[in-house]
């Protein structure tokens, strides 16, 4: 259905393109969940060029599969947005655009996101290039703090501060709780929220080559800890213990004290939720330090697309300062170093949080993603869920451990 | 067919070949579809379960690889084990339910139309819908049973009963229960109006008594039928996958994998088609061999002379 939706639209677009000059209609894909930043520019970028950009919003679940089994139909779109974390698989399978060349052939390459250029890269060839830029901050909810009695502007430097603030926004009553985060099965939202904390602390769930699964350290059983406590002492929804993720935003509700959350959530709380009065500051570590995850989408061209020009001169539309304002407008952090200050210009100061922690983010390098964390049922986030709600915290560590090493051992 | 006379034989078999080939012609256009949407579809599962097959990249011939590692796959072995305890559990609370709902409304009474239909409302809910209802109903802070229970004053505190294994799969099971025993109902009622009254009438005037009767009269008699909803029940739950996707993802701490929801995550979550095609091939061995041991258990026996 839409596909047939799909190439009605594009014969139609072909007629009216047609007419005017042989410009090139290139089509995309994107995952939704990412805000309007995307959409807005295709926008821009069409009003003011020739050639055309169709874009077609996919569900951000299903994405992988439906660009999987469209390169095995040969229906697949010329470029695609992919959550950048996928991008080191389709790389490997072969599927995607050598790009080296004429990225370093951009005078602002060295400036790009370099944790994108980096899981854009494959033995040392160059297959995705950043197209938008989440990091994880860590949110506070200004007016619950003055309730409470705390300083509304002081934001929290460790986890020891972040516990007792939690327990005196709880103190307020019935339904206001001190602290909120998915932790019933979803993976994405814990490597996002809850890893900074390890990361920080100067640990790792991975070794550096993504051979060796790390996950019991001392550092994460710190985390753990903060986090057990926590729900034990009632200071988080119990509703957190079940959430998949659909819930992520609580923070919105203005019932939540403090959270982790990320970029895309500032935008749309600016946007959508001008009520909330809140503050942004780095995620600490554990045992101290900051830290963040470096999320976001790469873009990608599908291996020999005819209309690899178009799709350039639309990336680097994309990179120019216009692009980059209008991304950063609707909660896309600038992907260029270089002109960040210039595009944030004039924009919500608290942004520039998620930017400063573009220097102290990671993002784990490995092809299993998807298994290992992101997927429900994958070891991480069983761990998650089973180290801080459950009983048997040992078992919990040493089951996640051992069934992370199985999966990296079989990829290999 | 048995034929007798050796002097009937050759017209007999003339016509016999004839109605038999406008018989084919007359079952022709299912039997097409039956090819179509599942030999060939199985016989190419089959095909595919022998090689390496990811979703995207080359495939490559490795025999009977993916039937050996199933054999050694500690979380294939634990869906297995979880999907027999849901199939035992589920059937029997459908069976508990459904059979006393059915023997109430075949007796003709006031409203028995309206009982039928209520019981029966919740089958034609699909089971994704029921599912997502569910979550509702059973979520801790705006659903209806927790808040209700708290405002009953039975608990203090909101309880999440998705969290925990023992409350998620007890709402799971009442839900499947409210959401299948309608339909279960339906099928034991049939059973149950095709027993003739004279029998029963006989057995009271022999002096039967309420319980004698159910066992030795319309338990017998409803062998074939409960077969039949034996079996829809089996399958059903064997092939459950909905209400864990979308009720628990999976379950607390991962415990609620059932074998579709294991061969959908290898199959679409770590690529492995050829690996999910092979379950797939297992699962319905499976089927098939629990399908045929129901029957010949529930068989009619041939009356002792």
């Amino acid at each position: 259905m839409i596909k047939r939706l799909l190439s009605a639209t594009s014969i139609a677009v072909l007629c009216l393109a047609s007419s005017a000059s042989a410009a090139e209609k290139v089509e995309m894909w994107v995952r939704t969940g990412v805000g309007d930043a995307f959409k807005k520019t295709v926008e821009a970028y069409n009003s003011s060029h020739e050639n055309q950009v169709a874009m077609t919003e996919v569900p951000f679940s299903e994405l992988v599969q439906k660009y999987a089994t469209s390169i095995a139909g040969g229906q697949a779109p010329d470029a695609l947005s992919m959550d950048l974390i996928y991008n080191p698989a389709f790389a490997a399978a072969g599927q995607l655009e050598d790009l080296t060349d004429w990225a370093k052939s951009l005078p602002y390459f060295n400036s790009l996101s370099p944790s994108h250029v980096k899981l854009g890269t494959y033995q040392d060839r160059i297959y995705g290039l950043p197209l938008s830029v989440e990091t994880s901050v860590f949110a506070w909810n200004k007016d619950l703090y003055k309730k409470a009695g705390l300083d509304p502007e002081k934001a929290p430097s460790s986890w020891d501060e972040i516990t007792a603030n939690a327990e005196k926004i709880r103190a307020l009553g019935d339904d206001t709780y001190g602290f909120y985060f998915s932790g019933g099965g979803c993976g994405g939202c814990m490597i996002f929220t809850f890893t900074p904390l390890v990361w920080g602390s100067g640990a790792d769930i991975l070794s550096a080559d993504g051979k060796t699964a790390t996950l019991d350290t001392p550092q994460m059983r710190k985390a753990v800890d903060i986090y057990r406590t926590m729900v034990k002492k009632d200071l988080v929804p119990a509703g957190a213990a079940s959430d998949n993720g659909a819930n992520f935003l609580s923070f919105t509700n203005g019932k939540i004290g403090q959270q982790s959350l990320g970029a895309f959530a500032i935008g749309s709380l600016v946007t959508e939720h001008p009520e909330i009065n809140f503050g942004v500051t780095l995620i600490p570590g554990a045992t101290g330090g900051t830290s963040s995850f470096a999320g976001g989408d790469n873009f990608v061209i599908t291996k020999g697309t005819p209309k690899i020009a178009a799709v350039k001169e639309f990336l680097e539309y994309i990179y120019s300062e216009d692009g980059q304002k209008i991304m950063a407008k609707y909660g896309s952090l600038p992907t260029r170093g270089d002109i960040a200050d210039k595009v944030l210009d004039g924009l919500d100061p608290r942004l520039q949080v998620g930017i400063q922690a573009i220097s102290v983010a990671k993002t784990p390098y490995t092809l299993q993603f998807n298994d290992l964390i992101n997927s429900a049922n994958g070891p991480w986030a069983t761990f998650t869920s089973a180290a801080i709600f459950g009983d048997d915290e040992d078992g919990a560590f040493a089951s996640a451990q051992g069934e992370m090493q199985s999966i990296i051992d079989s990829g290999q | 067919m048995t034929i007798s006379g050796s002097n009937a034989l050759l017209p007999r078999r003339r016509r016999s070949r004839r109605t038999g080939l406008r018989g084919l012609v007359y079952i022709a256009p299912a039997m097409a579809l039956v090819v179509a949407f599942f030999v060939v579809p199985v016989i190419f599962t089959g095909w595919m379960s022998l090689h390496n097959w990811p979703l995207m990249g080359g495939t490559r011939w490795i025999g009977f690889k993916n039937y050996v590692r199933m054999f050694h796959d500690a979380r294939f072995m634990s869906a297995l084990q979880f999907t027999a305890y849901y199939t035992v559990i589920v059937t029997i609370a459908i069976f508990t339910v459904a059979f006393p709902l059915a023997i109430f409304v075949e007796k003709q009474r006031r409203f028995v139309g309206a009982y039928r239909t209520i019981i029966f409302l919740p089958v034609v809910v699909g089971l994704a819908t029921a599912s997502l209802l569910w979550v509702w109903l059973a979520n801790v802070d705006s659903g209806f049973i927790g808040p209700a229970l708290r405002a009953l004053g039975w608990v203090d505190k909101s309880p999440n009963l998705l969290a925990t294994f023992d409350s998620a799969f007890l709402t799971i099971i009442v839900m499947v229960v409210w959401k299948i025993a309608g339909f279960t109902m339906i099928i034991l009622l049939t059973g149950l109006q095709a027993i003739p009254s004279e029998l029963t009438e006989a057995a009271r005037i022999d002096g039967a008594g309420r319980w004698q009767r159910f066992r030795y009269l319309t338990l017998p008699l409803m062998r074939k039928t409960i077969a039949l909803a034996l079996i829809i029940s089996v399958t059903g739950s064997i092939l459950a996958f909905d209400q864990f996707y979308i009720m628990t993802s999976g379950g607390p701490q991962n415990r609620m994998i059932s074998v579709v929801y294991y061969i959908f995550n290898q199959s679409f979550v770590s690529f492995n088609l050829g690996y999910g095609a092979a379950l797939s091939i297992a699962l319905l061995a499976i089927l098939v061999a629990i399908s045929i041991v129901q029957l010949w258990l529930l068989r009619v026996r041939e009356e002792k002379p």
